[in-house]
């Protein structure tokens, strides 16, 4: 009974769906190219990786079914945990930081005037359309031993230079100052338009009632920005969990492993390995991770909220 | 007018169908004529090479690089009617990634300036029947004119998996200015001892302003996977990575161990070469030797595309050196060979024409030609005999070391195996292993891939 009730209610909903598509047949029809594009370079690509994962790969025969073995591979694999464990402590270091500063900046940034306002704007989001290919570039070599900019500047201070790439103990760690010092532009310019839309009259309130500006911003405009926060985290530790440019720029994963990082790992593992079978498990568990993190960060931030 | 919009819709939507799926065909077959003669279209990726002399056009003045294959292109379709051939001009630096990402989907050229080492084109490919075997258009005798080592390192299986057109050495290169400065006799002939070489990098580290820090360097190298400068001195006392049947780690060898640990303490212990050797820097470390305004290291290692570099972008006063020679006395160096390799075939009368095009571009002329023009040594010992180099010593003497080659280990786990190894060497060089730590972290993930 119940069974028969789901179904004539799927189809109702079906009926309804159909209807809604004929009624709106135009706007759907301007949508379509997109949708071809979507399904034919992201969907189509992201359900092949899926059942790739399950197979060995052969390039002039058929892939072999492989079970669960590349998912084996992928746990017991020693390179693997040491590239999680670097992606993590980058995530877990950069992310909070370039959070934190974005709101600091942002903040900051809209109490000037218009025209300090947009000078900000621009300079803060320039990293964010500069290659990174370019800004890695410019970093090995600010961080080079012999006439590196970091070396020249802690030798003002009598200290000895450092090896920051070429040591295992400070080669992650150079990799996320790098990261850390490069302003987190989406974030500041996507605070600063939510703060525009912030009621003057919260604040008004809270003047009349005594707050100074710190309180204001502890009570009204960071819980106000929150969604901004929420939305901020997840993009940021999507895109900490998939470094890659300037692993392979700057220390190709070295020295040791180091500074291996997932993706670096993925890459490798598919183009020059050329074991894509393999390579999609590590994607898959890459995308399981990410989507656990995802999924606990939005429900913890908008608990509070 | 409702039913002419939904119409106008439907052969746009059916019209951008048709334009991605026809995107995504290949036409790639031909046909073949009545004559027996095959027509289509063939495709071969290449490098920049050189340009013309006086030819300075292109963003970076570099002029047309592509010239000389352009012009050999034009000359076998005008020879060889219905045949066209589209070159398509790839970075050196992008070929290995490209062209994996091209054989994974199944989208690979016709031709490709790749070996078969596994830079980009591996065993496995040629297991999984992606490369095509060249055996059938050779006759012995034109197999004779060609380097032994050289078929060797296109051979796998007793057949041959491409033709080559290339030698190159890793060499010394010493600068000579540096060495003068110094007061320092560069090896007579370019030939030394390790305890020698040592000397020399030790008295080529100096203090040229008096302020106490070292502005010259005896010595660098940089150690990362895939690249091979710094190995010929982990050969000199007689050590290799694997045993020749490859069946076992043997880095972990006394003689190994003692030549990899030596080459490090020249920085670790007798400071002649900077805290950066050893890293992963190949721009860096190249522009320390090179680069008029840095010129901080006197002596590196480097593969013999850096001659030609060095001879038309950096003018400086250098000689090429053989690399020291150990408790074997005997010196040794690594080889690569380059060449063309012909891809996967469905058609048996394109294969035919595509390694007609490949021996056309592969002559005793056109090798000749290359290795003047663009500084290779020719694979084809006719091309040798012409003397490409009578009128330049250093290519001259690095032709020599030829004979020192010693070719990496050819297993199909090579790639995963160098990283391993390379990945440990980088812990030796900045001091935080010994090679013998090293070594023994390296040898249990070898041996398992060993007996995959």
């Amino acid at each position: 009974m119940e069974i028969s009730g789901a179904f004539k209610n799927a189809g109702k909903n079906l009926k309804r769906t159909g209807k809604q598509i004929r009624k709106n047949y135009a706007a759907y029809l301007f949508l379509l190219p997109k949708l071809i594009l979507f399904t034919l370079f992201i969907a189509i690509p992201v359900v092949w990786a899926f059942v790739l994962s399950f197979q060995e790969y052969r390039i002039t025969e058929s892939n072999i079914f492989a079970g669960l073995d590349n998912y084996k591979q992928v746990l017991e694999s020693e390179a693997f945990r040491e590239a999680l464990l670097n992606t993590t402590i980058y995530t877990v270091v950069t992310v909070p930081f370039n959070v934190i500063t974005a709101l600091i900046a942002a903040s900051l940034i809209h109490s000037l005037g218009r025209f300090a306002q947009n000078f900000f704007r621009a300079a803060f989001y320039l990293p964010t359309v500069t290659s990174m290919v370019i800004i890695a570039m410019v970093w090995r070599w600010m961080y080079n031993y012999e006439f590196g900019l970091f070396n020249y500047v802690i030798g003002w201070f009598g200290m000895e230079p450092i090896n920051w790439l070429g040591q295992t103990n400070s080669a992650l760690m150079a990799i996320i100052i790098m990261q850390m010092l490069i302003p987190f532009g989406v974030g500041i310019i996507l605070y600063l338009a939510s703060m525009s839309s912030i009621s003057e009259s919260l604040y008004e309130a809270a003047t009349i009632d005594g707050a100074n500006a710190f309180q204001k911003w502890v009570r009204i405009t960071i819980p106000m920005l929150t969604p901004s926060t929420v939305y901020l985290t997840l993009l940021s530790t999507i895109g900490s969990f998939q470094v890659f440019t300037q692993i392979i720029l700057m220390t190709g994963g070295g020295p040791g492993y180091a500074t291996e990082t997932l993706v670096h790992l993925i890459y490798k593992t598919g183009f020059r390995d050329f074991e894509f079978g393999l390579a999609a498990a590590q994607s898959v568990v890459l995308f399981l991770i990410i989507l656990v993190i995802s999924v606990f960060q939005y429900r913890v931030l908008n608990r509070r909220n | 007018m409702r039913g002419k919009l939904k119409l106008v819709f439907m052969l746009l939507f059916a019209s951008t169908f048709v334009f991605i799926l026809s995107a995504c065909g290949k036409d790639s077959a031909g046909e073949t004529d009545e004559d027996g003669n095959w027509k289509g279209k063939i495709t071969i990726w290449d490098g920049p090479r050189w340009a013309q002399e006086g030819d300075t056009s292109g963003e970076e003045g570099k002029g047309n690089q592509y010239f000389w294959l352009e012009g050999k292109i034009e000359a076998f379709e005008k020879s060889h009617p219905g045949v066209e051939i589209e070159l398509i001009k790839v970075p050196w630096a992008e070929l290995p990634d490209k062209l994996g990402v091209n054989i994974a989907g199944q989208s690979w050229p016709d031709i490709a300036p790749v070996d078969i080492s596994g830079s980009a084109v591996s065993i496995d490919h040629i297991d999984q029947g992606v490369i095509e075997p060249l055996d059938d258009f050779f006759t012995e005798d034109e197999l004779k004119d060609f380097y032994e080592n050289a078929l060797d390192a296109y051979t796998y299986d007793g057949k041959l998996y491409g033709i080559p057109n290339s030698l190159t050495v890793h060499s010394m290169l010493l600068n000579l200015d540096l060495f003068k400065e110094a007061g320092v006799e560069p090896p007579a002939n370019g030939e030394w001892t390790w305890d020698e070489f040592l000397d020399t990098a030790k008295k080529l580290t100096f203090d040229r302003d008096g302020d106490g820090k070292i502005d010259v360097y005896g010595f660098s190298t940089y150690i990362l996977p895939g690249y091979y400068e710094a190995w010929p001195f982990f050969y000199m006392n007689g050590g290799q990575p694997l045993s020749d049947d490859l069946t076992e780690f043997t880095f972990d060898s006394p003689e190994a161990i003692e030549s990899i640990q030596a080459l490090a303490d020249l920085k670790l212990v007798e400071e002649a070469a900077p805290v950066s050797m050893g890293g992963a820097d190949v721009g860096g470390t190249f522009q320390a030797w090179a680069n008029e305004e840095q010129r901080t290291v006197a002596m590196e290692p480097w593969a013999t595309w850096a001659i030609t570099s060095t001879q038309s972008s950096y003018p400086t006063n250098f000689m090429v050196a053989n690399y020291p020679t150990g408790s074997t006395g005997e010196p040794v160096t690594i080889g690569g060979v380059g060449g063309w390799t012909m891809f996967h075939q469905e058609s048996d009368a394109k294969k035919e024409v595509v390694a007609e095009f490949m021996k056309f571009i592969s002559s005793t002329d056109e090798q000749y030609l290359m290795s003047k023009e663009y500084g290779i040594f020719p694979a084809r010992i006719s091309a040798a005999e012409k003397e490409p180099f009578a009128d330049n010593p250093e290519m001259a003497r690095a032709q020599e070391m030829s004979s020192q080659v010693v070719m990496l280990p050819r297993h199909p786990e090579w790639k995963k195996i160098d990283e391993i190894i390379q990945r440990e060497l980088q812990l030796v060089f900045n001091g935080e292993k010994t090679a013998e730590e090293a070594m023994a972290t390296a040898k249990p993930e070898v041996e398992a891939l060993l007996q995959k």
